[in-house]
């Protein structure tokens, strides 16, 4: 069997539940509340200065930091559940070489959440994109700058996906994975910088800004590099982990 | 032990199990198992629960690692077989299904990975009597008896010549029992290996051709069915005393039963006859009484565990009973060749 089988039939597993549409749910709740928000929020002042600039309405709109989160939980859901169902059983019947498996398995959930933090951008750039005429100001918000924030989401939504099927695979247990992606992307990037305060610009978070162009502690090339590193590190001890453990 | 493993490539594959232990911690799950199951045959794997079946065969499938020891399939280990999944159908958990997802898309997904084409997806379902409505439901709205068979039917997807299900009969009814003992049978015939776990002895009984019965991970006795339940010879004679003075002379233990016949341990059919004949002593009746599968089950199982209550009472090195493994194929019996113990 080809590697190309391998990762069909993996995203055929994604594809095949309600999980995505799930998923999609909730992507289409933060657009909605994006467009509502540029259409009757304003600053504590009144004005509506948070979508004055080009700037303003990239850094509103830039979606990377979501698709971190959002796709790290489904990544960790995904195959956490491989375990809890007991299909993993026949991943690995059907294909011994552990490695292989798991490399088709992250492939999969990779892309899933590559197309999760796709369409988080596209849905949130065009509900402000919708919610902007109803306003004083217009879409201002450079092409190129749309272009970056689509890719840092679509790039940002394949690794947290990755990072995520990785804590999901060492835990095996979906409660437990969720718990271990949300300790991983939200309470601990925190407190690392609480004792590490130079490792501020690296945490997740501000990758993401970094990689979408409204920040730039670090330069994107660095930014987009650390977030993967971030994916690697759980994906790698899933790695050792399905070696040396028995997979039921 | 010998090895008659056969290359994949003649397309019958023995499946050997060599001194394979499993620990847990200080706790051995599977202890120096040593057995073989042959192609063209239906091997039924017996134990009480928590005997250590299920870990026995996920070692096989290279599914849990073994601390000492190798099991073969064809003389590879499961991981080094060029074709594993096209090789080796397994059913081992009956739940082992995403729950919201649906029968045809679950062997989709199994076919997609082992690049077999969506028909035979359809012409699975069929085999295994699942209907394309049935298929189309999400499988937790599946019943047991459904779920089974769906897993046997991802078991069949890419016609495999070698089968490990374990307890593939739970959950089926009468009729799936049915087609299930057919289906395996065929399979046998067709010179494939099928090793079936099942508690469900009396269903056993009427599938299997061999069986191997482990208790608590120890190999308590591996065989054919018929050798092994066989017990005693059943003689009905005008000439009761005499026959018997005759039986008894040549070694066999002769005892009466409430009919009237004699029942005989220790010599074969053949040896029976032979020795009425030169008697010049007319026969009735010459026949075999065998043992339930149950009772020779319950014999070499409970007979463990006295043992272990023994040892465990007397805090002294508890003793098992270990029948002697065939390594071979044995051959065919007739009553008149029957070996009677």
């Amino acid at each position: 069997m080809t590697i190309t089988n391998l990762i069909r039939s993996e995203l055929r597993k994604v594809a095949t539940t309600t999980m995505p549409w799930s998923f999609l749910a909730v992507l289409v709740v933060l657009a909605v509340t994006n467009g509502v928000a540029v259409a009757v929020g304003t600053d504590m002042d009144g004005s509506k200065t948070f979508i004055s600039t080009g700037t303003d309405q990239q850094s509103l709109m830039a979606f990377a930091a979501n698709a971190l989160m959002i796709a790290g939980l489904f990544g960790a859901i995904a195959a956490a559940r491989e375990y809890a169902n007991n299909t993993v059983i026949a991943t690995y019947l059907n294909t011994p070489d552990r490695t292989r498996a798991l490399g088709a398995q992250f492939a999969a959930i990779g892309a899933a959440g590559a197309i999760l933090g796709l369409l988080g951008s596209a849905l949130t750039v065009g509900a402000v994109a919708v919610s902007l005429p109803l306003t004083e100001y217009g879409f201002m918000a450079s092409t190129g700058g749309v272009i970056q924030i689509v890719a840092a989401s679509i790039w940002a939504g394949a690794i947290g996906a990755v990072l995520g099927a990785g804590i999901g695979t060492i835990v095996r247990n979906t409660g437990g994975a969720v718990a271990g992606a949300v300790l991983a992307l939200v309470i601990a990037p925190p407190l690392i910088v609480q004792l590490a305060s130079g490792a501020a610009p690296w945490i997740p978070a501000s990758l993401a800004v970094v990689a979408s162009g409204v920040a730039d502690h670090t330069s994107v090339t660095a930014a987009v590099a650390a977030l993967g590193a971030w994916a690697i590190v759980p994906a790698i001890a899933a790695l050792l982990s399905v070696h040396r453990r028995d997979v039921v | 032990m010998t090895r008659l493993s056969r290359s994949p490539s003649s397309g019958h594959y023995q499946l050997v199990f060599d001194h394979v232990t499993k620990r847990y911690g200080d706790h051995s799950v599977v202890d120096e198992l040593t057995f073989t199951v042959e192609p063209g045959r239906v091997t039924g794997f017996l134990g009480p629960n928590g005997s250590g079946k299920s870990t026995t065969m996920k070692i096989l499938l290279d599914l849990a690692s073994a601390n000492h020891g190798t099991t073969t399939i064809g003389g590879h280990r499961y991981r080094d077989l060029p074709d594993p999944a096209g090789t080796v159908g397994v059913v081992l958990e009956p739940n082992a299904f995403h729950p919201g997802r649906s029968g045809r898309n679950h062997l989709r997904i199994l076919a997609q990975a082992v690049g077999q084409p969506t028909d035979r997806v359809d012409e699975t379902l069929a085999e295994v009597g699942l209907s394309p409505e049935a298929a189309r439901r999400r499988v937790s709205t599946y019943s047991l008896g459904m779920k089974q068979r769906l897993s046997l039917a991802g078991a069949l997807l890419a016609d495999p010549p070698v089968l490990v299900l374990d307890e593939p009969a739970n959950g089926l009814d009468p009729q799936g029992i049915r087609e299930l003992r057919d289906l395996l049978r065929a399979r046998a015939a067709r010179g494939h290996t099928v090793l079936v776990s099942s508690h469900l002895l009396a269903e056993v009984q009427h599938l299997v051709d061999d069986i191997v019965v482990i208790n608590q991970g120890r190999l308590m006795t591996t065989g054919p069915i018929a050798a092994l339940t066989r017990k005693a010879a059943v003689v009905r004679t005008p000439r009761p005393q005499q026959l018997s003075e005759h039986l008894v002379a040549k070694g066999a233990d002769v005892e009466p039963d409430e009919s009237g016949a004699l029942v005989v341990t220790g010599l074969d059919l053949e040896e029976i006859g032979d020795a009425a004949h030169t008697a010049g002593i007319t026969l009735h009746e010459l026949s075999v009484q065998a043992d339930s599968l149950e009772d020779l089950f319950m014999s070499l199982t409970s007979a463990t565990q006295s043992h272990q209550a023994a040892a465990h009472t007397h805090q002294v090195p508890a003793r098992t009973h270990q029948a002697p493994t065939r390594t071979t194929k044995a051959p065919t019996r007739t009553s008149k060749e029957s070996v009677l113990s």
